[in-house]
């Protein structure tokens, strides 16, 4: 294969020149975007031969050329829901669709609103934030997403706003060899608290390449779920970068079922005394899908904790890699983090990598990783089955109950409910089709 | 209701039973007993199902339908049940939820509608109280961090609560204090009745004084060395199984 895709970057200039020239905004963005454009350039396309690609076959995605998405008009339909009143804002092809979103009256201060609109109406507001979070520097995707970004959610909670309903953050995508860069820019203030739900679903093929951003003030709460149903041929290739600030504590749960190769990296800082953070992740795969996490938490102060459970159930020919890297700086003492990555594999092609690593810099901290792959244990399937219980249902039982305290984590009632339905439908279907 | 004729058995190559012959009516109670490593689970194993196990030569009929051809599933729905010698921990599937499927699982295989949620409530607490469970175990996942003798009691719960034709009992005794011995002793008691039978593989003589059996085999070296009446349990408890078998070493550890 190539070792890199120099035609692939190059086809980006023109591109870029003309999006820049054709859109109005302040020179602040305008300048980022030029900045990490350069940046992109510096980079180049990532390859196998760069650790941190090495299991990411992207050979599938420089085949093809990617263009910026025309509109498309989407039936609401085809839309995920949640029970129950929300702030809902829908974008289609990365840009906000005011007709599908909804917003109810919101608390004094609060923002929640499509980034392009507060552009020109709160600056203020997003500059302190928007690319100013450390973080995946050396990721092309994010530099990519920056220079390309044509619209996304920004939400914004001035300190100890409280935001009761779930913002439901729904990004679609339609469209052939279009590729698509949504924003999210989420910044809580002191004491603020959010319940946060991020879809991405669409059809097909296409290349999804978004960047959220949260930060997260002194004491602030966060609880963001973000449920990757991308359409079966489509790429996602998604970044999430974090700074949280003193006693902070963020919740993450990072659910991953669709398109053929999807790809998550995320970089989350504990910048402040007491800040925690929690990731909870769990990949279903199967035919020739390809699911990743690059995870990267870094203590920077003392007591600081995090925990990471990444789960992966894969079937037929799916393959799943997990890279958890925790740094702890010198200094962050009373560090606690911990990090497991489980893998449930349901077929003898199917596969699992995981690299868990621990740099440590501090003497004083507790820090362990585990890291397990297996199949169905044969004793438990028999047992069940000595009890009357057919094959597949057996089968089914014991791969939920694999990945049923993932979703018991959730505790956004309705999401935990639709999630455990599409696990029930996806282990009915498999395990059907499967032995 | 079992009809077991020459039956060989071989494990990874290995032949293990080695021509077993052995009919149980309705309402009969038979026990086997017998050293370490004779067969015992194997046969148990075989009678339930389990993969690894080939059977060379002869069969078994339940109800005059050849059993060696139904999957294990299709075995429990047509009334067998067996209490594993080593119960399996299922963490993450809870006790109540895993018995209602199984429940379920036999009733559909009948073309029965699902169980009324009330009507399987009460028989869980009939049930329970009977093997004198506690009820925080039905929450719990199967067997997950279970005591020896909570397992144990839990495979006989599962027995009751399932109302199976033919049970084997394997070793279910081992282990316990003589309290819940007599707790699953009275809990298979109760489930006697002349339609059902019951095979209960045993070390010991103690726990025949609970569960009388009409019937006792020695199992040696995959064969049955010499059956009898409830007697003959009496008559090992005493001489040890040295009168059958080559290897005293194996004849002590049993008789312990
Ligand atoms: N799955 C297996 N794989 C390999 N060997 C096996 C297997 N199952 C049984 N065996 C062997 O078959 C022989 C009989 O074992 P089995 O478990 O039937 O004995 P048992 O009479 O139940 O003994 P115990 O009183 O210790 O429970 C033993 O030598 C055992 O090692
Ligand atoms: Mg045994």
């Amino acid at each position: 294969m190539t070792a890199t895709a120099p035609l692939f970057s190059e086809s980006y200039r023109p591109a870029f020149a003309g999006f820049v020239a054709n859109r109005r905004e302040p020179d602040a963005i305008a300048r980022l975007r030029r900045e990490a454009f350069d940046r992109f350039q510096t980079l180049g396309w990532p390859t196998r031969q760069q650790e941190a690609w090495r299991l990411t076959d992207l050979s599938a995605l420089q085949s093809i050329t990617f263009q910026q998405p025309a509109d498309a008009l989407i039936d609401a339909s085809a839309l995920p829901t949640l029970e129950g009143p929300t702030h809902r804002l829908v974008f289609v092809n990365g840009r906000f669709a005011p007709g599908l979103s909804r917003l109810p009256k919101l608390p004094d201060g609060a923002l929640i609103t499509s980034l392009g609109q507060a552009l020109t109406t709160h600056l203020e507001r997003i500059e302190p934030y928007l690319d100013r979070l450390p973080g995946l520097e050396r990721h092309s995707f994010a530099a990519l997403n920056t220079a390309f970004w044509e619209d996304g959610a920004f939400v914004h909670l001035p300190r100890g706003t409280m935001v009761e309903e779930p913002i439901h953050l729904v990004f679609y995508a339609a469209g052939s060899d279009v590729t698509v860069h949504p924003r999210l820019l989420l910044a809580l203030e002191g004491d603020a608290q959010a319940t946060v739900v991020v879809e991405y679903r669409g059809q097909g093929r296409y290349l999804n390449a978004p960047l959220a951003e949260l930060a997260l003030g002194m004491g602030a709460v966060l609880h963001y779920h973000q449920i990757q149903e991308e359409a079966p041929q489509a790429f996602h290739l998604g970044a999430i970068r974090a700074r949280q600030d003193r006693d902070s504590d963020m919740n993450l749960h990072l659910i991953s079922v669709g398109g053929q190769l999807a790809r998550a990296d995320l970089a989350v800082l504990l910048d402040g005394e007491g800040a925690s953070c929690a990731i909870n992740g769990l990949t279903l795969a199967r035919d020739q899908q390809y699911g990743d996490y690059h995870v990267r938490i870094e203590h920077a102060r003392p007591h600081g904790t995090s925990e990471q459970r990444f789960k992966s159930v894969l079937d037929g020919k799916a393959r799943s890699a997990f890279d958890g890297m925790i740094h702890v700086r010198p200094g962050a003492q009373k560090t606690d983090a911990r990090q497991t990555s489980r893998n449930l594999l349901l077929s003898k092609q199917a596969q699992a990598h995981s690299n868990p690593r621990l740099e440590i810099l501090a003497d004083d901290v507790k820090c362990g990783h585990g890291s397990t792959t297996g199949f169905l244990d044969p004793d438990a399937e028999f047992y069940l089955r000595a009890r009357g219980i057919p094959a597949t249902q057996a089968r089914a039982l014991l791969v939920h109950a694999f990945a049923n305290d993932n979703l018991n984590q959730i505790r956004l009632t309705p999401l935990r409910e639709r999630l455990a339905r599409l696990l029930a439908a996806r282990l009915a279907l498999d395990l059907a089709e499967g032995k | 209701m079992l009809e077991i004729r020459n039956l060989h058995v071989t494990v990874e190559d290995r032949e293990i039973l080695k021509g077993i012959d052995l009919i149980i009516r309705p309402g009969e109670t038979h026990a086997i007993m017998g050293p370490n490593g004779s067969g015992k689970s194997t046969l148990a194993n075989v009678i339930a199902g389990r993969e690894g196990y080939t059977v060379t030569e002869g069969e078994i009929r339940f109800d005059g339908k050849n059993l060696l051809d139904m999957d294990p599933e299709t075995r429990a729905c047509e009334g067998l049940f067996l209490a594993f010698q080593y119960p399996v921990e299922i963490p993450g599937v809870a006790n109540l939820y895993f018995l209602k499927a199984a429940v379920n699982a036999v009733r559909k295989y009948r073309g029965e509608p699902p169980v009324d949620a009330m009507d399987f409530w009460d028989l869980v607490h009939e049930r329970m109280e009977l093997v004198k469970m506690d009820e925080s175990m039905l929450k719990r996942s199967v067997n997950e961090g279970f005591s020896g003798g909570e397992k144990k009691r839990n495979e006989v719960f599962q027995m009751a609560v399932l109302q199976p034709r033919f049970a084997v009992l394997d070793e279910t005794d081992s282990g316990l204090d003589i309290d819940a011995l007599k707790v699953v002793a009275d809990g298979v008691n109760a489930l006697r009745n002349p339609e059902r039978g019951f095979l209960v593989i045993t070390h010991y003589q103690r726990l025949l004084d609970y569960i009388v059996p009409d019937h006792v085999h020695v199992l040696v070296n995959g064969k049955i060395a010499r059956s009898g009446g409830k007697e003959l349990a009496l008559e090992l408890e005493a001489q040890g199984y040295a009168l059958y078998n080559e290897e005293p070493g194996r004849a002590r550890r049993a008789a312990a």
